[in-house]
């Protein structure tokens, strides 16, 4: 009875408002007959709002246009890629929840979404994602015209997001530069004088290329004073990226330098298979995720990165000690012989490791380590690095307090001085060296842990740090902490510098150049001992 | 020969040398002592340009040797034996000594060099000088420490130095092999400046013919005949430590 | 060996290898004589070995344009129009032959000029050529440096008019290395011998005994660098016609180890031990990679830690060992066995 009696009343409902809009075709009318799925009238209806142009079904119309439309009695919906929310598009934009009940979706024939194509770049305006909205805008900056000022200010009116906001208005500014009526342009280039981003670059490059012919004019000067303006903005952002970055790489040669350094100064050994525990850090890592990945929860997966951490410093200390004591310990002092010998040591290690695992492996980073934080404008500092950058001050500090601080710092720094004297005072050398091993090794098995958050797993990662952090060494002066730091630092920066100048290759002959070159004038490092233990 | 005006030179903040005047004359032989760490190493380093110093004039046959390479100074006639024996423990004891010989340095010299009778007989007179005849086809490695002294001695001679530096010539020598060294040295300086470095007082007693000059924390404290020295009572608080000076050194 | 390729009994490419380890024997004498005598570990002699090698196929790859192209086939690839300048002199084989030498050379001769006058020695100087050793590898491996990249420089046909896959030109340059061997291998003889070898070993003991007794030491060591580069190249420019490829894969870091890893093991200081050496590893580098191709790292990687470990002075020191060894166990053997009789004699 009472299904009977609402199907009447839609019925005449129908016919009403179908007599209605015979009579008086409003946008109102027309949307409703749309979202009727009126075919008889779906034409005209069409074709009416994409003459009308109104704003207020610029997001209905974009629904139709991603295939994406809802309808519920008088109000649409949609739903964006990647957003559980459904939002409502008519007859307001806003947020609807999201369970929307007794929704119906509506498709309309390929022939009136293509008719609506047209109106796309208002519609994609309508969207809360704000990188989207973002683009929409920048689009305005080629596609827009002079009626388009008054519908982007409207739309800017409520906007919040300030990034938006800025594209928005630099599209209106470019519309009005490229306009040619030259009051618009002086406006444009006055409020751009107020500060640009480097999206205008193009714009106001185009601008000049219009007005090539007259140089002389103020717009022009003033137009191009705005290009190197926003060239020295971008210069200023790309060096702190470098420097950035610089210091990141810096900080895992410095971990790495760090054990080599110690290391040669307390063993007069090279140890050319120092790298390869960076390697074995790495695999470590690698190990125990896989690990967590087969026998924990998947809610715990985020931890195997802090249980790496140690367990990597573990391993590669554990396993450097083990080759110390069987094979480094015989070449104490001979810096020649244990070059060699621990290359070959770095070969089979490398190739047991390729036999084990394969050539590539990758590290899925924590979630908590991905993204980053934006420190001004185009300014983007990744946490992984960040993170890096701490993990080796920490490493560095307590390295510092175990040298300088500690009883066993004491007896290093004593058995690097004098070996004899040292074992007649009571020291145990051989611990000392066991010690010291492991701490270097672990130093280079935790950079091989924090490298898998920036890098793929390879069984050569070693080798390319390797030649880099023995510069450093050089540089730094062996054995001296201080130099070690200011020298890894200088390395990285310079050498990210120099990539970004040029090839990364030729970043590295000139860095070598400059390291050549400056040992001319310091040919013991930057902190070189002096008086007697100076002498060969 | 020798002036030396106001040297000195610092490690890392600390002092190792300041001397005032030390002024030597030909052909003499000057024995410098004092306990460890007084500077005496570093003064030869300095005069033979192992070291640069801070400031100081080294002036040399009237020439400035400050600030030239070790291979001018060489050149110019000084010659120096290290603490530690050091050979070319490689090549034969002959070989070493051919090596020393005074003839052009140069690489081309060296690469065209041939053996001339009067080299030979200059190696032979020299070898004969410091008792090494019999030893010339032995490697200088397997040579005996004191041997080595010797051979390291023989090598600096062949350069016909005027000036040589001598530090410790008498280290790990037995005492007759001292006693032979102390006469070898008392000859040479009948032709050629010398200063020698040297501990042991017995050693000294025998080689100090001239003046002797004591070094206390990079300064001459004072400088006579081996009695005078011997009998100064400075001299004596410093090696046997007087009760005070202890304590201002260790205060110090 | 030669008589025997002609009589059938020696395969041809047996031959060609043999020339090939000629010429890393070659390059081991001038590493012998840098390290094993003056005692200057450079480790990056198989970049002079690689100059002398692109020189020489520098000039083969000009000589061996197919028809109709004026440029190598790499640069056409990467848009190049015109040859770089200093492709040019290559274009002849007078002016190749003497680059090959020289360009080495200076190189070795200004890089050793500032290394070694600022008195970089021991393991720094080891360090900063293997730095160099990096560098090139990488810089050689770039297309923009117009040397083939990666791929380096292959597919020569001739060689002064000689087609290289005659089995005669093969004999021949089999040949010539092996003379070029032996004629290095008498002049380093007789350098080593010469009061400037003698120099060159008490620069080795005692850099600075060696300064005071009034030598320029930095002038000999780069006097030695300079001839030890010279003679890889050398080395170089026979190997590039016996394998026709040269890669930056011949000049990584890890090729200049190996380089001295021949002369280490063979015997350093010791001429004939760099031969020997040099021949040894390559022998047992194509050994080993035909039967058992993922093994060789491991070999090549157990060389190295049993040299160091067990033979200081090389494979001869180890041939003289035994044979002072086999000397001893002869005479006590013989007093063993009258021991023996002895006893013999008591029970009987």
């Amino acid at each position: 009875m009472l299904k009977s009696k609402l199907l009447f009343l839609t019925l005449i409902l129908g016919t009403l408002s179908f007599t209605a809009f015979s009579f008086e075709k409003t946008v109102e009318n027309s949307v409703q007959t749309l979202l009727s799925n009126n075919k008889t009238e779906l034409d005209s209806v069409v074709n009416f709002l994409v003459e009308t142009k109104t704003p207020h079904t610029y997001a209905l119309i974009g629904a139709i246009l991603e295939k994406r439309l809802y309808v519920k009695g008088t109000k649409a919906y949609t739903l964006f890629p990647g957003i559980k929310s459904y939002y409502e598009v008519y007859p307001e934009f806003k947020e609807a929840g999201n369970d929307v009940v007794g929704i119906v979706p509506l498709k309309l024939s390929r022939k009136y979404i293509l008719k609506f194509r047209p109106l796309s770049k208002y519609t994609q305006l309508y969207t809360p994602v704000a990188q989207s909205k973002l683009n929409a805008y920048q689009r305005f900056k080629q596609s827009g015209t002079l009626e388009d000022v008054a519908f982007l200010t409207e739309q800017l009116k409520t906007e919040s997001d300030e990034k938006v906001k800025t594209a928005g208005y630099e599209a209106i500014y470019t519309i009005w530069l490229l306009s040619g009526d030259e009051q618009l342009e002086m406006n444009a280039l006055a409020k751009l004088g107020e500060g640009a981003s480097d999206q205008m670059l193009d714009p106001l490059e185009q601008y000049l290329k219009k007005k090539e012919n007259a140089p002389q004019d103020q717009s022009y000067i003033l137009a191009s004073e705005l290009i190197s303006d926003i060239q020295a903005h971008e210069r200023f952002i790309n060096t702190a990226q470098n420097l950035f970055s610089g210091i990141s790489l810096g900080s895992i040669l410095l971990l790495v330098a760090l054990g080599l350094g110690i290391i040669y100064g307390l063993a007069g050994v090279i140890n050319m298979s120092h790298g390869e525990f960076l390697m074995i850090g790495a695999y470590t890592t690698y190990v125990i995720q896989q690990c967590f990945i087969a026998y924990l929860p998947a809610s715990w997966f985020e931890g195997y990165f802090w249980v790496s951490l140690p367990l990597s410093f573990i391993t590669a200390g554990l396993i450097g000690l083990l080759i110390e004591r069987l094979i480094i310990r015989h070449l104490y002092n001979k810096p020649l012989e244990s070059l060699l010998g621990t290359w070959g040591l770095s070969l089979i290690m490398i190739q047991i490791c390729r036999s084990i695992f394969g050539d590539i492996t990758a590290v899925k980073s924590p979630e908590l380590l991905s993204g980053g934080i934006e420190v001004m404008d185009g300014l983007i500092l990744p946490f992984n690095r960040l993170f890096i950058i701490g993990l080796t001050v920490f490493m560095g500090v307590l390295t510092y307090i175990v040298f300088f601080k500690s009883r066993l710092g004491v007896k290093i720094r004593a058995v690097t001085q004098n070996r004899n004297m040292s074992a007649c005072l009571g020291i145990s050398t051989k611990r000392i060296d066991a010690m010291t091993f492991f701490l270097g090794s672990g130093l280079a098995g935790i950079a091989g842990c924090a490298m898998t958050l920036i890098g793929n797993v390879v069984p050569n990662m070693g080798k390319t740090y390797i030649v880099d952090s023995f510069l450093i060494v050089v540089v730094g002066g062996v054995g001296k902490l201080v130099g070690i730091i200011a020298s890894a630092m200088g390395v990285g920066v310079l050498s990210k510098i120099f990539e970004s100048f040029y090839e990364a290759v030729y970043g590295k002959v000139i860095m070598l150049a400059i390291i050549i070159f400056f040992l001319q004038f310091k040919p013991k490092g930057l902190f070189p001992d002096k008086g007697r233990l100076s002498e060969e | 020969m020798l002036s030396v005006k106001n040297l000195s030179v610092a490690f890392g903040g600390v002092q190792a040398l300041k001397l005032d005047q030390f002024d030597l004359k030909e052909n003499e032989l000057r024995v410098v002592i004092g306990p460890n760490g007084a500077g005496k190493s570093t003064f030869m380093d300095i005069i033979c340009g192992k070291t640069k110093p801070d400031e100081g004039s080294i002036l040399f046959k009237g020439e400035e040797l400050i600030g030239m390479s070790e291979v001018k100074i060489t050149e110019m006639g000084v010659g120096r034996k290290f603490q530690k024996p050091t050979v070319f423990t490689g090549l034969s004891v002959f070989d070493n000594m051919l090596l020393g010989l005074k003839v052009k340095k140069d690489i081309i010299s060296t690469f065209f060099y041939k053996t001339k009778k009067e080299h030979l007989e200059k190696i032979h007179e020299i070898a004969l000088k410091v008792g090494l005849q019999d030893d010339l086809d032995k490697i200088a490695g397997s040579l005996s420490h004191g041997k080595k002294q010797w051979l390291e001695i023989a090598i600096v001679l062949l350069q016909d130095p005027e000036l040589m530096l001598i530090d410790e010539p008498a280290a790990g020598m037995s005492d007759s092999e001292a006693e032979k060294t102390g006469n070898l040295l008392c000859e040479l300086s009948n032709s050629h400046s010398v200063i020698v470095i040297e501990h042991d007082m017995k050693f000294v007693e025998q080689i100090a013919i001239d003046q002797v000059s004591v070094l206390v924390r990079g300064s001459i404290l004072t400088q006579g005949t081996f009695q005078e020295v011997k009998n100064d009572q400075q001299v004596i608080d410093c090696y046997l430590g007087a009760p005070d000076s202890a304590q201002t050194q260790r205060s110090a | 060996m030669p008589l025997g390729n002609l009589l059938g009994f020696v395969e041809t490419n047996t031959m060609t290898l043999w020339g090939r380890y000629f010429c890393f024997a070659i390059a081991a004498i001038g590493i012998d004589l840098i390290w094993g005598y003056t005692g200057v570990l450079s480790m990056t002699q198989a970049f002079f070995f690689c100059l002398g090698a692109y020189g020489i196929g520098m000039y083969m790859t000009l000589s061996n344009l197919p028809e109709g192209h004026q440029l190598p086939a790499f640069m056409e690839w990467n848009q190049v129009t015109e040859l770089p300048t200093f492709w040019a002199p290559f274009s002849s084989f007078p002016l190749a032959f003497i680059l090959s030498l020289l360009v080495p050379a200076l190189f070795s001769l200004i890089f050793g000029f500032f290394v070694f006058r600022s008195r970089i020695q021991g393991v720094y100087f080891a360090i900063i050529t293997q730095a160099l050793a990096l560098a090139m590898f990488l810089l050689f491996s770039r297309n923009e440096t117009m040397l083939g990249g990666t791929n380096g420089l292959t597919d020569f046909k001739y060689l002064l008019g000689f087609d290289l896959r005659e089995t005669s030109t093969k004999l021949g340059l089999y040949f010539i290395s092996f003379i070029v061997l032996c004629l290095i291998y008498i002049y380093s003889s007789f350098l080593t011998k010469s009061k400037f070898g003698k120099g060159l070993v008490a620069i080795r003991d005692s850099e600075s005994r060696m300064r005071f007794t009034g030598y320029g030491v930095s002038a000999y060591k780069i006097t030695i660098f300079m001839i030890g580069s010279v003679i890889a190249a050398i080395g170089g420019m026979l190997y590039l016609p016996q394998t026709g490829i040269i890669t930056p894969g011949r000049m990584d870091v890890q090729a200049s180890i190996e380089m001295i890893v021949w002369v280490a093991l063979g015997g350093r200081g010791n001429l004939k031990g760099a031969v020997l050496g040099a021949i040894v590893v390559n022998l047992l580098y194509s050994i080993f990679t035909s039967i058992l191709p993922g093994g060789w790292l491991y070999v090549l990687g157990g060389l190295f830690v049993i040299t160091v470990l067990y033979l200081d002075k090389g494979m001869i020191g180890l041939f003289q060992q035994i044979q002072a060894y086999i000397k001893t166990f002869f005479a006590s053997d013989k007093n063993n066995k009258e021991a023996e009789n002895e006893v013999i004699n008591v029970s009987a």
